[in-house]
């Protein structure tokens, strides 16, 4: 009898000891110096649900902008013009899953948006010189999203828009011009958008309407992670435009209410911001177009500023129409952000004021 | 026949207030592995257990989501010690030794994170009101501490400290209030019923990440069992059957609610006992969740086992022998 009972508590412990998990099981990739970050170790976090606990879309399916139900008008959307594809990923769904490994084309692209800092990019899918996907790695950086490659197992900073710890340390995504807007303005736009479906095989419809952390958007100073620095020259959970060179200028939407364009200088380089209560975004004026003098004139079309040469430019800087037709501004990095955000990673951000 | 009243119910006691349960659902199993119930003056009880908390139901509410990609495993030791100062008043120990595991199977990648280390323990103080509801009843009543011996620093391979579910400890003191009633019957004196409940109250951990607050939600449980006593193999057996009502609040972090964690759970608890000599019990238990109604989307209990050892020393001239 006691033997029975001896040989039965071996076998159930055994049996629970979960197939005998080594330390880390992240065997189809190669292991770097782990503990070495480009980055203070210290402000990287655990999120909590794990890498690949929060998963990528990497099959993503889409919808016609007037198939689509569950959009409101005032819903945030993530906009891409890329490849001649026009592509709208509402926040609903990237608060959930964050990382689109997506093709436009056949080109590949990861959209990203870190719901913690309200910040949205969009990257070529390349990782040391590879078509590579990319995925949570459930760590974060001052709250902002830490991405992984899946060829090297390295981790990205999503807003420092660099790579920070494994084999590729140091490198940078090529990065595409995105817009985050809300779902009216960009069906103004593109009409013809497609719109990231529901259906990506993880929840089912109904799971994209609750927004995963509470009060998070409503309470300004509640962080789930906390940030340092804290600058409160705004409130922390303002959304406003950044461009990045270096450091960060900000401009606030309510500086573009009905309708603005502007020229600013940042850091040695003259900038075109344009944009209104919903949308900015900002172009390089480069010799080329120096001489020009632009007009916001966005009236439910692609068009959405002209100069005084007659041409009329897109929201990514495309010349539709005019002279230049096919004439593409430069954008530089830039990205809408909550206010703490842009302030921690780039502390003291110069802020534009009329 | 009093001898055996009385070891019946020393029986039925051992064997289901030794077994483990979860602070949070993933977390170290302290609550419900409190609560030895006290025996006569000087005698000392031990127990050994292992238990294992298996987390692979990832639920929103109520709906069980189609995704069994997250697999939250706990894995504990766990050590306790009853000592009975008077024929009232007795104060018990638990000690822990926990792995927990965190493992994500998705596109083709399995990535596990884990820790490993002493946890948590509990100090109770208990006190015996015997008879309280007729003859063969019993009321106790305890309140004590959880004592955070665990780590809370522990980090991953690379080196990045493990949020707050995964650490060992929780670098708190808790308030521990317990209590169990429990009653036989006439008609068949080996037959038992028995609840008990146990609150706890948790505190803040004030370095949590060294600049943040996390506070676990406290926590209520409530269990409703019954037992019985056969004799199987020419030992003593105890099979039973338990259901367990468990409450969690929400955990704080920084002040504020933190969602997707707290909910309600129900579950049944089916065991078994045996005597092997008459100080030593070998017990197994199996948890089954019923009813899960989790905050937000969380992963929740799929399934727990529970066995282990318990030894009784019994001051020298009171042992009983029915062999």
């Amino acid at each position: 009898m006691k033997k029975i009972l001896i040989l039965y508590s071996i076998v159930l412990i055994f049996s629970c000891s979960n197939g005998g998990d080594g330390k880390n099981d992240n065997a189809n990739t190669p292991q770097p110096e782990p503990e070495v970050w480009l980055i203070d170790k210290n402000k990287v976090l655990d999120g909590g649900p794990g890498k690949d606990g929060i998963p990528s879309i990497d099959n993503p399916k889409f919808v016609e902008a007037q198939s689509q139900v569950y959009i409101n008008d005032n819903d945030l959307v993530v906009g891409v013009k890329y490849n001649n594809e026009v592509k709208a990923y509402p926040h609903d769904i990237l608060n959930w899953h964050e990382i689109v490994n997506d093709a436009f084309n056949d080109q590949s692209l990861t959209i990203n948006y870190c719901p913690l800092t309200g910040t949205a990019f969009g990257w070529q899918s390349m990782s040391n010189g590879e078509p590579s996907t990319f995925g949570v790695s459930g760590l974060l950086y001052l709250a902002n999203l830490i991405l992984y490659d899946r060829n090297t197992d390295s981790n990205w900073s999503q807003m420092l828009l660099q790579c920070v710890n494994g084999d590729l340390m140091g490198d940078f995504p090529t990065t595409v011009n995105v817009i985050e807007t809300n779902w009216l303005t960009w069906k103004n736009l593109y009409p013809n958008t497609k719109v990231l479906s529901r259906d990506t095989g993880f929840y089912n419809d109904s799971h994209y309407n609750n927004y995963p952390y509470g009060p998070y958007l409503t309470v300004d100073d509640f962080f789930i992670f906390q940030v340092f620095p804290l600058n409160s020259t705004l409130p922390f959970k303002q959304r406003v435009y950044a461009i990045i060179n270096n450091t960060a200028k900000v401009y606030q939407f309510s500086d573009f209410e009905g309708g603005n364009a502007i020229v600013d200088s940042f850091n040695g380089k003259n900038y075109l911001v344009v944009g209104n209560e919903n949308v900015i975004n900002a172009f390089e004026l480069t010799n080329d177009f120096s001489n020009l003098n632009f007009e916001y004139c966005f009236n439910d079309t692609e068009v959405f500023f002209k100069d005084n040469e007659g041409n009329n430019w897109s929201i990514f800087g495309n010349a539709i129409s005019g002279p230049r037709e096919g004439q593409n501004l430069i954008t530089p990095k830039s990205v809408v952000s909550f206010w703490f955000a842009i302030a921690a990673f780039y502390p003291d951000p110069e802020i534009y004021s009329n | 026949m009093f001898l055996r009243v009385l070891f019946c119910f020393c029986l039925f006691n051992c064997v289901f207030f030794t077994h483990a349960q979860t602070c949070c659902s993933g977390g170290i199993p302290l609550s419900n592995n409190i609560g030895l119930a006290p025996l006569e003056k000087g005698t000392l009880q031990v127990g050994i257990h292992y238990d294992y908390n298996n987390l692979n139901t990832l639920n929103f509410g109520t709906e069980k989501l189609d995704d069994n990609s997250r697999l939250r495993v706990t894995h504990s030791v766990l050590l306790n010690a009853n000592y009975d100062i008077t024929s009232r008043l007795s104060i018990e120990g638990l000690f822990t030794w926990v792995n927990q595991r965190r493992k994500i199977t998705q596109f083709d990648n399995e990535n596990l994170e884990q820790s490993s280390g002493i946890g948590d323990a509990v100090l109770l103080l208990k006190y015996n009101f015997s008879n309280t509801f007729g003859q063969n009843s019993s009321l106790n009543i305890g309140a004590g501490t959880k004592i955070p011996l665990g780590s809370t620093t522990e980090k991953n391979s690379q080196g990045i400290t493990l949020n707050a579910d995964l650490q060992p400890g929780s670098n708190v003191w808790d308030l521990v209030l317990w209590t169990l009633m429990s009653k036989n019957f006439n008609f068949r004196p080996s037959f038992g019923v028995w609840s008990q409940i146990t609150y706890r109250s948790t505190g803040t951990n004030k370095e949590y990440l060294e600049n943040s607050t996390y506070k676990f939600g406290n926590e209520f449980q409530a269990y409703l069992g019954f037992s019985d006593q056969f004799l199987m193999f020419n030992a003593l057996t105890n099979p039973g059957i338990s259901f367990k009502y468990r409450h969690a609040e929400k955990d704080m972090i920084s002040g504020f609610d933190l969602d997707n964690t707290g909910g309600n759970w129900i579950s049944v608890i089916p065991d078994f006992s045996i005597y092997i000599k008459p100080n030593i019990i070998f017990s197994t238990q199996f948890e089954i969740p019923l009813y899960s109604n989790v905050d937000g989307i969380q992963l929740t209990p799929t399934y727990r086992l529970t066995t282990g050892l318990l030894f009784r020393i019994l001051p020298k001239k009171n042992i009983i022998n029915l062999n």
